[in-house]
């Protein structure tokens, strides 16, 4: 009877000093947890929601990207919003419209440049290693033989660690 | 085998007429000892009356009651298996000791077994490469449905429906034997709604979708299952043909899939039961020989296999960077071909039990559709193992055994249907390179199994492996199904694990305590890393391999109060991290979060054909995450089963059982679902019911 004590007690000991060991080390404090982040914060934003530009125009982009230990890579992703889809992700988006801007044109006068293609735009940009926070500034030239109307404007920032963010922006281009 | 030598003596000692007076003789059922002593690996058996009665509308999620089982919802009401937080190509799923080969990679890949041909199953907590090769390493789901007919004609229909996805299904099995043949078919059929869930909006990769009636639209399904067993039963001798197909098609939730998120043209919610693009619909076959042959001391198996998994997943075609708009919606297409062969043999003398046998697979996998994935590959494989157990006293058992594999994989290479502009010439990107590796394993295991009064105790410890898969190896291309490039690595080793596990428990008339805690370190865990690169305008995940350690454990507790009353307790805990590597320092993916179980059982009567049950499950918070997860909070969920069986006329009964989920309507985040990275949250009530009349 004894025994039998002695053998259970001795292996549950041995499970909870297996398990003390291994939990003995803490090497899992400097983990990144957080996404990083796009803002507006001390600059003036472009593209903002419902901006137009016209074909033939320069997008200037500017956004801040901040992460809490080290930014990654960043890529901007320009598509049609004919079909009206939505993004969730604009501080002022209440009823997570996203597409609805307010001066909405009705679609008729895109029959006169039914040839043109939609645009179409995806370029990733490198950051510099070791930042934690970096203004990003680009140039976007519009074409001028693509099809007017509606387009979503796509920011997507990685941080070294692997999270991503997503900002999605509506813009018209004339 | 105990029967039949126990029929065999009774048979011999028939007495001539002469009236034979017995005093009252006791039986002591040992049973649940002797299940406990036949292995010394942590296992769990689950009876035919265990599925009958906590039927919850798939194999899978009638399992989960099982400390250290989960069922990963994967959209449609289907569910993936998982063990010990262990799932995919970690896990084997067998079918009458044949492994069931899919396409067990894919994150919405369902099971394609009907649930309800099985008889019976075992679920193997931890590595058992030792009798199953490689796939095995984190567990062994094994199914059986070659339970042999002793009446002249028998059979079962079930009806049964779950209101969550307004699912009605019919299952029908009739067997039969004459002489010493036998005979079993059974099929099945399922028809599923949208599935719903308790809210009005969902928020995918940074998109805002609308539910209407909160459903995810287009998550309907439906599946077609068949089979025909025939066999021949001796005293010695026993061989079976089974054959058996099982089809199902299911919509995959319209807003969560393909390139670019577009309302499309197609009106999703005209109806809840139609299914449109996209959907995916799998078909799998499969012929199963069965030989046993059997002396006093000596047995012998062959096992003999042919699958054929044919899946295909249809989408509207979009262009996406430099590929066009393709003609067709035929995004996916494989077809793959399974060939197996297992024998073995086994010795029995006085104290000691020799056992050995040899395996052989061939895999052979083409695919086809304007998106690309997996590479076309053809991998062999053969494996031999030897065990040996010895009773050294009828309560102390040990057992020891060694394998080795030897498998090669061929994978192909694949061209772009498109050109890519380089510079001022269009080239035909090659999106995995033809090569060709080979892979050798050596795996062992030992354990012991030890009872003593009321205690059975047992302890294993093993090495397992798994060869990387072809998506591992080969893969580069978009995953259209979660917005993101993967990217394989050929250079990968195969994955090995060495795992410590142990399970002591406890039993009286009263109380039964079990608790079985467990050590799993991985050298080279193989593992899908997010990276911060981008690759055509997606974030770029890789296939990396890092120390992983692991530890956990389960605990359950069942007090018989009375004969009527009946309490319950379960708990589990599961840890993970990745000791080196881009991740260092991380959990892996979908790490489960602790969990308990209480609840109280009342039986009708002694046998217990009847019982009504309350369960509360609590589950904690995760905060083990890894890119791209979210933490996810706690939450409990009260759920009610009840079971009751009639006895019709003559041996006919009607057998009626109900489960009712989340009674309280709660709305939560399961971290381990497939749907909790685009913020699905698990369903509201839910209730399963089941009513079948067995003949």
């Amino acid at each position: 009877m004894k025994n039998l004590k002695y053998m259970g007690l001795l292996m549950a000991l041995v499970c909870i000093v297996t398990m003390g060991f291994t939990a003995c080390d803490s090497d899992d404090d400097d983990k990144d947890m957080t996404p990083p982040d796009i803002s507006s914060e001390g600059l003036t934003a472009n593209p903002i929601n419902c901006q137009e530009y016209q074909r033939g125009d320069v997008i200037p982009f500017l956004y801040l990207f901040t992460d809490n230990q080290e930014l990654g890579n960043f890529n901007i992703e320009i598509h049609n919003n004919a079909d009206h889809h939505s993004h969730s992700t604009e501080a002022d988006d209440d009823d997570h419209g996203g597409s609805e801007c307010e001066d909405d044109h009705d679609h008729d006068h895109d029959a006169e440049d039914s040839d043109a293609p939609y645009w179409i735009y995806n370029e990733s940009f490198e950051i510099p290693s070791g930042q934690r926070s970096h203004t990003a500034r680009l140039d976007i030239p519009v074409p001028t033989d693509i099809k007017p109307g509606d387009y979503h404007f796509m920011i997507r920032l990685t941080d070294r660690a692997g999270w991503q963010q997503l900002k999605a922006i509506a813009i018209k281009i004339e | 085998m105990i029967t039949l030598l126990l029929a065999a003596t009774l048979c011999m000692v028939e007495p001539e007429d002469t009236t034979v007076t017995l005093d009252a003789v006791t039986v002591t059922g040992q049973q649940r000892r002797d299940y406990q002593m036949r292995t010394s690996q942590t296992t769990v058996q689950v009876s035919s009356e265990f599925l009958n009665r906590n039927f919850a509308g798939s194999l899978m999620q009638t399992l989960e009651g099982i400390p250290g089982v989960k069922a990963m919802a994967i959209g449609s009401g289907q569910s993936k298996p998982v063990i010990r937080g262990l799932g995919f190509n970690r896990l084997a799923v067998t079918e009458d000791g044949i492994k069931h080969e899919g396409q067990q990679w894919g994150d919405d890949h369902g099971l394609e077994i009907d649930q309800f041909a099985i008889d019976r199953a075992e679920v193997i907590k931890g590595p058992a490469a030792l009798l199953y090769g490689s796939d095995a390493i984190g567990g062994v789901l094994s199914l059986y449905t070659n339970h042999v007919p002793t009446e002249p004609l028998s059979g079962s229909v079930q009806i049964f429906g779950r209101t969550n996805n307004e699912q009605l299904g019919l299952s029908a099995k009739i067997g039969g034997r004459k002489g010493k043949f036998f005979f079993r078919a059974n099929m099945t059929l399922i028809d599923y709604a949208d599935f719903r869930v308790p809210t009005d909006s969902i928020q995918y990769y940074s998109y805002w979708i609308r539910l209407k009636d909160q459903r995810l639209r287009n998550t309907a399904g439906c599946e077609r299952d068949g089979s025909v067993m025939v066999g021949w039963q001796g005293y010695n001798f026993h061989t079976d043909v089974r054959v058996s197909d099982s089809y199902s098609k299911s919509g995959f939730f319209a807003n969560a899939h393909g390139l670019e998120v577009r309302l499309s043209d197609i009106d999703y919610d005209s109806s809840r039961r139609d299914i449109d693009l996209p959907y995916q619909w799998v078909n799998h076959l499969k012929v199963l020989s069965h030989t046993t042959w059997r002396n006093d001391a000596l047995s012998a198996e062959l096992n003999l296999a042919y699958q054929n998994n044919l899946r295909e997943e249809l989408s509207e075609p979009v262009s996406h960077g430099y590929m066009p708009k393709p003609d067709n919606s035929l995004e996916r297409r494989f077809n793959k071909s399974t060939y197996t062969a297992v024998g073995s043999l086994r010795y029995e003398h006085g104290r000691h039990t020799l056992q050995g046998g040899v395996s052989g697979e061939y895999q052979h996998n083409r695919r086809d559709g304007w998106g690309f994935i997996i590479p076309d590959f053809e991998t062999g494989s053969v494996g031999g193992f030897v065990m040996e157990r010895c009773a050294l006293r009828d309560n102390l058992i040990l057992n020891a055994g060694l394998r080795l594999d030897y498998a090669r994989t061929h994978i192909h290479s694949y061209l772009d249907w498109y050109a890519t502009p380089v510079g001022s010439a269009k080239v035909y990107q090659q999106r995995s390179a033809d090569q060709r590796r080979h892979f050798t394993s050596l795996t062992w295991s030992a354990g012991v199994n030890y009872s003593v009064g009321q205690w059975v105790m047992k302890a294993n410890v093993g090495k397992s492996f798994r060869v990387p898969i072809p998506k591992e190896l080969g893969a580069d291309g978009i995953n259209y199904h979660i917005f993101r490039y993967e990217r394989g690595n050929a250079q990968l080793d195969p994955e090995e694990s060495y795992q410590l596990d142990a399970s002591v428990s406890w039993a009286d008339d009263t109380w039964e305590i079990e608790v079985e805690p467990y050590l799993n370190y991985f050298p080279n865990y193989i593992y899908l890393s997010p990276t911060a690169q981008y690759v055509e305008g997606l974030q770029l995940y890789h296939y990396t391999q890092a120390r992983v350690l692991r530890y956990g454990l389960e605990a359950q507790a069942t007090c018989r109060l009375t004969a009527h009353w009946q309490l319950h307790a379960q708990g589990e805990y599961l840890y993970a991290r990745q000791k080196s590597g881009e991740k260092k320092g991380y959990t892996l993916p979908f790490s489960t979060p602790w969990s308990a179980d209480a609840g109280v059982k009342y039986f009708f009567d002694k046998r217990g054909d009847g019982f009504v049950g309350l369960n509360a499950h609590i589950v904690g918070r995760q905060d083990e995450i890894v890119p791209p997860e979210k933490p996810t909070d706690g939450y409990w969920t009260l759920n009610l089963s009840a079971g009751k069986s009639f006895r019709l006329k003559g041996s006919t009964a009607l057998s009626v059982a109900m489960h009712a989920d989340n009674l309280l309507n709660r709305r939560y985040y399961d971290h381990t679902s497939y749907y909790r990275l685009i913020d699905v949250p698990e369903p509201g009530r839910n209730v399963a019911l089941k009513v079948g009349v067995e003949f």
